[in-house]
């Protein structure tokens, strides 16, 4: 009996309360996005994952939130189709992979490119440092540093160091997406 | 479903689908939550759009691409499936669709039961490109040999497709695919959108293994063997169970008979076996397949010919039409085997499907004899006006080579035609009886003043400016000719004053042919006419009447030449030359104009029987099954130019030798003959050049040795006289121009010229040759030949040079008239019998071949197997006229029996003609 009205709530719930938010995942190839996803989604980390030919996308489920995730290719072949589908979505998320010095100044001018699009003005980012289980990664203020996020006008910006292997920090990036819905 | 069918379509909302409109409620697939029932029929719309022809923009079918992959992550399996089906189509002219890669790619690795798996790799292979090939290898593997039907299939078309992309990594699934092959999978394909009620449907189509032989065979198209395997492995009994799976082996067997002569004999053998087989798709691929093949001997297609027959009494109409179908083609080749159906042929003439009905005419007709063209000409004009031009247009064609075939039926024929003509048809089948008529009055003299008067009625009211225009060409070559010419030109008058421009140049083109009679009166009133068109409002027509009137006030024969236009290019050569021209690759070949001089010019008559030979040979009943080397276009062109037109094109090669500019033009070119196997070391083949008082012989001489050089390359030719060998030869030598060096496969030429000697214009002779070169050995470090080498010997065979190396072919109306008139000449006659040929269609081809003469008469075609007359006609390198005719006879004992009897308005030449054939 109580697991009808359990049922029957979760109904009600998703028919009056149920949100969906778009959500785009970009970033270099090698950065992590796939595998994130994945994990966020309730899935097993793996070592040896395909890179993504084209796009990929999952639907994570939050509490009354569904988030569309929309997980790019990170390729350069697929680095001009990203504007496509980052237009009209509650949020960016740009992986980088924070221990891989020598791609982050590819990864920061691809980032700018992107952001200069007026077609995406005032969408806000989230910005990952993944793989903050290696040794040698950079931390948050390096990163901002190093990506030159500073500079980023007009939207709203955040930061963290996250693992997606060791599912560290995860909780930050479902509720910070998770508060998009609110406004 | 209450809610019937019925109403959706009497809706008819479906048909007013409207691209824009379409476009701009494509924004649905963005919105959130999806609707599946909404996006469903949106696709539907979408896919009637692309089936229907409708093509959307780059930009509308990316934007739609990329919005229809937002529904990837749908639950709802029809709406998958639906998914797929558009994206397939969107493919082709959307940008960037290598995105849906992964997202596809996930799809296609779901559990067998998802109903769009199949649907998924289908798609997989439309947007895949070579670079990411390798990522999808696993995949697709792993779904040829998947155990649902619909995944395999779907697996094996997209491999299929995929083979062109990137044929290495196809090919590694050979493995894979020859499972799927011999595999005894049904295929149940399930249609059933939803795919929750799965239960498979048992279906016994096999479809898999026509899907995986079709690949395999695209797989190792380049290794013959393979084939031959592949053929042999999958024709044994029981081993593929789809009836398209064999018809695929039956394609690949006639072809590999086609291919190779060492496996005509066991590929034939399998087709035969087909023919047994119990689909009737089998059946007929197998017996289209026999009947197909080049130069198919009797023996090969009698079994067919008798299957074939089977199935003229079958209950299925289908089965009929297919049958009567391939029977109608073969009889264009082999009408002696069809007649053996020719019975129940017959029944199917009254069937009240119109279509065997004409089928069944038309085969009659080209398998019947001269007594029972009457009775089924009567017979067709009873359905003519039941069925569709195109078959009015096949029985037409049919009755032309009649036409041509049995002269003396000219005159039921014609009534035929006429009467056709006068019922109501479009341009196609008008044109078909016209040109029948044209055919009758150029090859059957008898007729042409009837058909003629019908013609130029026909022009009263005819619809057609195009047909108007080709009868008024005609009337103006035949008409002035004929006894009353008067009658003709008050036809084409009335044609100046009723009709439109095009119409009134060609009628005043016409009527200044007539200009050029010898009728003093006709002439003035011709004058008058043209005079009159000065006045038209069409300048054309005006510039024509001028003309015309100009060259009708020269007293010189400039207006003869200029307006009868006896001779005129070799139309073949020219046409081939032009292609050639216009298709050239390199920019500097249209620096230099078309070289008009190159075109070989032959006199009308000769172009005459040509065309004739043409129409005899393509479209009507021959001797000879397509053989292929004519089916290329240059092949064509070749086999049509004339004799005269090969002279010329040696003349042009002869020309650069100036040994030669004093022996005058060439009168004659022989056909080529082989004086060694192809295969042997050296290759040398002949060609005689008749010059008036010279013969020229030419070498072609290809040496096939790798790594040897041969230098200072001669003929050593001896004629000796053919009569008597102890007789001074009737020729003499005069110069040699030998080759100075030929490298492996580098072709040269050795030209020996002899004066005739002999006090006859036609020597007769046999030529023995030898060639003697100095061969040397070519290092293979350095490519340069020895500096030392040894003088050799090679003997090649005998050539015989006899009286049909003097004569051309020539058209005549009538054989009859030619023989009577050459009664006054030189006869010569001789009785012998042909060992080397099989039957009189053998022995006819044979001595045409040989003689070198045009058969007139129809007489090139033997309606009996026992006895026949062929009639043959030519001219002289002198212009004298030739006529000889050969009874013969046929007993399976004797084999064929020849009396041949030669007339010549020259002396000798009767007699040389004849020693062709005996010597
Ligand atoms: N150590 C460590 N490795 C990670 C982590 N996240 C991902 N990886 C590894 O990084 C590699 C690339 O991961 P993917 O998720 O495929 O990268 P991607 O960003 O999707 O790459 P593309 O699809 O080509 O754009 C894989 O070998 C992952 O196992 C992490 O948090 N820590
Ligand atoms: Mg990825």
């Amino acid at each position: 009996m109580a697991g009808l009205f359990k049922r029957l709530y979760d109904w009600l719930l998703r028919m009056f309360w149920q949100t969906e938010l778009d959500i785009t995942m970009i970033g270099l190839q090698n950065a992590g996005k796939t595998s994130l996803l994945r994990v966020l989604a309730g899935g097993e980390f793996t070592i040896d994952t395909i890179p993504t030919v084209g796009f990929n996308m999952k639907k994570v489920q939050q509490g009354h939130v569904t988030l569309k995730c929309w997980d790019l290719g990170g390729q350069p072949r697929f680095r001009p189709m990203w504007e496509r589908y980052c237009k009209g979505v509650n949020a960016i998320v740009f992986i980088v992979d924070s221990a891989d010095q020598a791609a982050l100044p590819v990864a920061r001018e691809e980032l700018h490119l992107l952001l200069e699009k007026p077609s995406l003005d005032g969408i806000p980012l989230l910005v990952l440092g993944n793989k903050s289980d290696l040794s040698h990664h950079l931390s948050v203020d390096q990163l901002i540093e190093v990506l030159d996020l500073k500079s980023v006008s007009k939207r709203e910006v955040s930061c963290y160091g996250i693992s997606a292997k060791e599912e560290t920090n995860l909780d930050a990036v479902l509720n910070w997406l998770i508060s998009r819905s609110a406004r | 479903m209450s809610y019937g069918k019925r109403d959706e379509d009497a809706d008819g909302a479906i048909v007013r689908v409207d691209r824009t409109a379409v476009f701009q409620e494509a924004r649905l697939f963005n919105s959130s939550p999806v609707s599946p029932r909404k996006c469903r029929i949106l696709l539907t719309k979408i896919a009637l759009l692309l089936f229907t022809g409708e093509k959307f923009p780059t930009n509308e079918a990316t934007t739609l691409f990329f919005g229809i992959s937002k529904l990837f992550q749908n639950k709802d399996a029809s709406l998958r499936q639906m998914v797929y089906l558009v994206i397939k189509e969107l493919a082709n002219t959307a940008e960037d669709v290598i995105m849906v890669t992964s997202s596809i790619m996930k799809d296609c690795q779901v559990g067998s039961d998802i109903v769009y798996r199949a649907n998924a790799i289908r798609a997989l292979c439309r947007i895949i490109d070579a670079t990411t090939i390798p990522a999808i290898e696993r995949i697709i593997k792993t779904a040829i040999v998947d155990k649902v039907p619909s995944v395999c299939s779907a697996a094996l078309v997209s491999s299929y497709h995929l083979l062109p992309v990137s044929r290495d990594i196809v090919r590694r699934w050979q493995n894979e695919v020859q499972e799927a092959a011999s595999g005894s999978k049904s295929s149940g394909f399930s249609l059933g959108f939803g795919g929750s009620h799965s239960q498979s449907i048992p279906n016994t189509s096999y479809n898999t293994q026509y899907h995986a032989i079709g690949l395999l065979y695209q797989m190792r198209s380049h290794d013959r063997m393979a084939l031959v395997k592949m053929v042999q492995q999958y024709s044994a009994a029981g081993v593929v169970k789809s009836p398209a799976a064999i018809m695929l082996l039956v394609r690949l067997a006639a072809k590999l008979a086609t291919d190779d002569p060492g496996l005509r004999k066991p590929m034939v053998q399998l087709l035969d076996g087909w023919l047994r087989h119990k689909s009737e798709l089998v059946n007929f691929e197998a017996a289209k397949a026999i009947c197909d093949l080049p130069d198919v001997t009797d023996g090969e297609a009698t079994q067919t010919i008798h299957s074939l027959q089977l199935f003229l009494v079958s209950p299925r109409p289908v089965t009929k039409f297919a049958a009567i179908r391939i029977l109608h083609n073969f009889a264009t080749f082999k009408p002696d085997l069809v007649r053996a159906c020719n019975p129940d042929i017959e029944s199917l003439v009254t069937n009240t499907n119109r279509s065997i009905g004409t089928f069944a005419i038309s085969t009659l007709l080209k398998t019947c004899n001269e007594s029972s063209v009457d009775r089924l000409m009567k017979q067709i004009t009873t359905f003519m006006s039941e069925i569709s031009d195109d078959f009015k247009v096949t029985i037409v064609e049919a009755i032309r080579t009649l036409a041509i075939k049995f002269p003396s039926k000219h005159a039921s024929i014609f009534t035929f035609l006429s009467q056709t003509l006068r019922e109501d048809g479009g341009f196609d089948f008008k044109k078909a009886v016209v040109e029948s008529m044209f055919d009758l009055i150029k090859f059957v003299p008898e007729s042409k003043e009837d058909a003629l008067a019908h013609l130029a009625e026909f022009i009263e009211d005819c619809e057609f400016t195009k047909l108007a225009v080709r009868i008024l060409h005609l009337l103006g070559m035949e008409g002035p000719k004929t006894k009353t010419p008067t009658k003709y030109i008050r036809y084409i008058y009335n044609r100046v004053v009723l009709e439109n421009a095009i119409v009134r140049a060609a009628a005043v083109t016409a009527l200044g042919k007539f200009g050029l009679s010898k009728d003093e009166e006709v002439r003035s009133s011709i004058k008058v006419l043209l005079t009159r068109c000065l006045d038209d409002v069409d300048d054309e027509v005006r510039d024509r009447a001028a003309m015309n009137l100009r060259l009708m006030a020269e007293d010189d024969d400039t207006a003869s030449k200029f307006i009868r236009n006896d001779s005129m290019f070799s139309l073949p050569v020219l046409e081939h030359q032009l292609v050639m021209y216009v298709t050239a690759e390199g920019r500097d070949t249209f620096a230099s104009p078309f070289d008009l001089s190159k075109i070989p010019v032959v006199t009308r008559e000769q172009a005459d029987a040509d065309e004739r030979t043409r129409k005899l040979t393509s479209a009507t009943p021959t001797l000879k099954a397509p053989s292929m080397p004519k089916t290329t276009a240059q092949g064509a062109a070749e086999a049509a130019a004339s004799t005269a037109a090969a002279a010329q094109k040696y003349a042009a090669e002869l020309q650069k030798i100036p040994e030669l500019s004093s022996y005058g033009g060439v009168l004659k070119s022989s056909p080529v003959v082989e004086l060694t196997e192809s295969e042997t070391e050296y290759v040398v083949k002949a060609i005689k050049h008749i010059f008036k008082e010279h013969i020229v012989l030419q070498f072609d001489i290809n040496n096939t040795l790798p790594d040897t050089v041969l230098t200072d390359v001669s003929i050593l030719s001896t004629p000796v006289d053919a009569n008597d060998p102890d007789e001074a030869a009737p020729l003499e030598e005069d110069f040699l121009i030998p080759v100075s060096q030929l490298k492996t496969n580098e072709p040269g030429t050795v030209y020996v010229a002899f004066k005739n000697t002999s006090g006859s214009s036609y020597p007769a002779c046999t030529f023995s040759n030898i060639l003697k070169f100095t061969s040397k050995e070519v290092d293979p470090s350095t490519g340069e030949p020895e500096e030392t080498g040894y003088d050799d010997e090679y003997q090649v065979e005998d050539l015989d040079l006899g009286g049909s190396d003097f004569v051309v072919p020539a058209f005549a109306g009538s054989w009859e008239g030619v023989w009577e008139s050459s009664a006054g000449g030189e006869e010569a006659a001789e009785t012998l019998s042909l060992t080397g040929s099989k039957s009189i269609a053998d022995a006819v081809t044979q001595l045409t071949n040989v003689f070198q003469l045009q058969p007139l008469d129809g007489s090139d075609v033997a309606l009996s197997a026992s006895t026949h007359t062929l009639k043959l006609y030519g001219k002289s390198i002198n212009g004298g006229k030739v006529a000889v005719q050969v009874r013969m006879a046929f007993s399976a004992k004797a084999g064929v029996t020849i009396q041949i009897r030669a007339r010549s308005e020259e002396d000798g030449m009767a007699t040389a003609v004849i020693s062709s054939v005996t010597g």
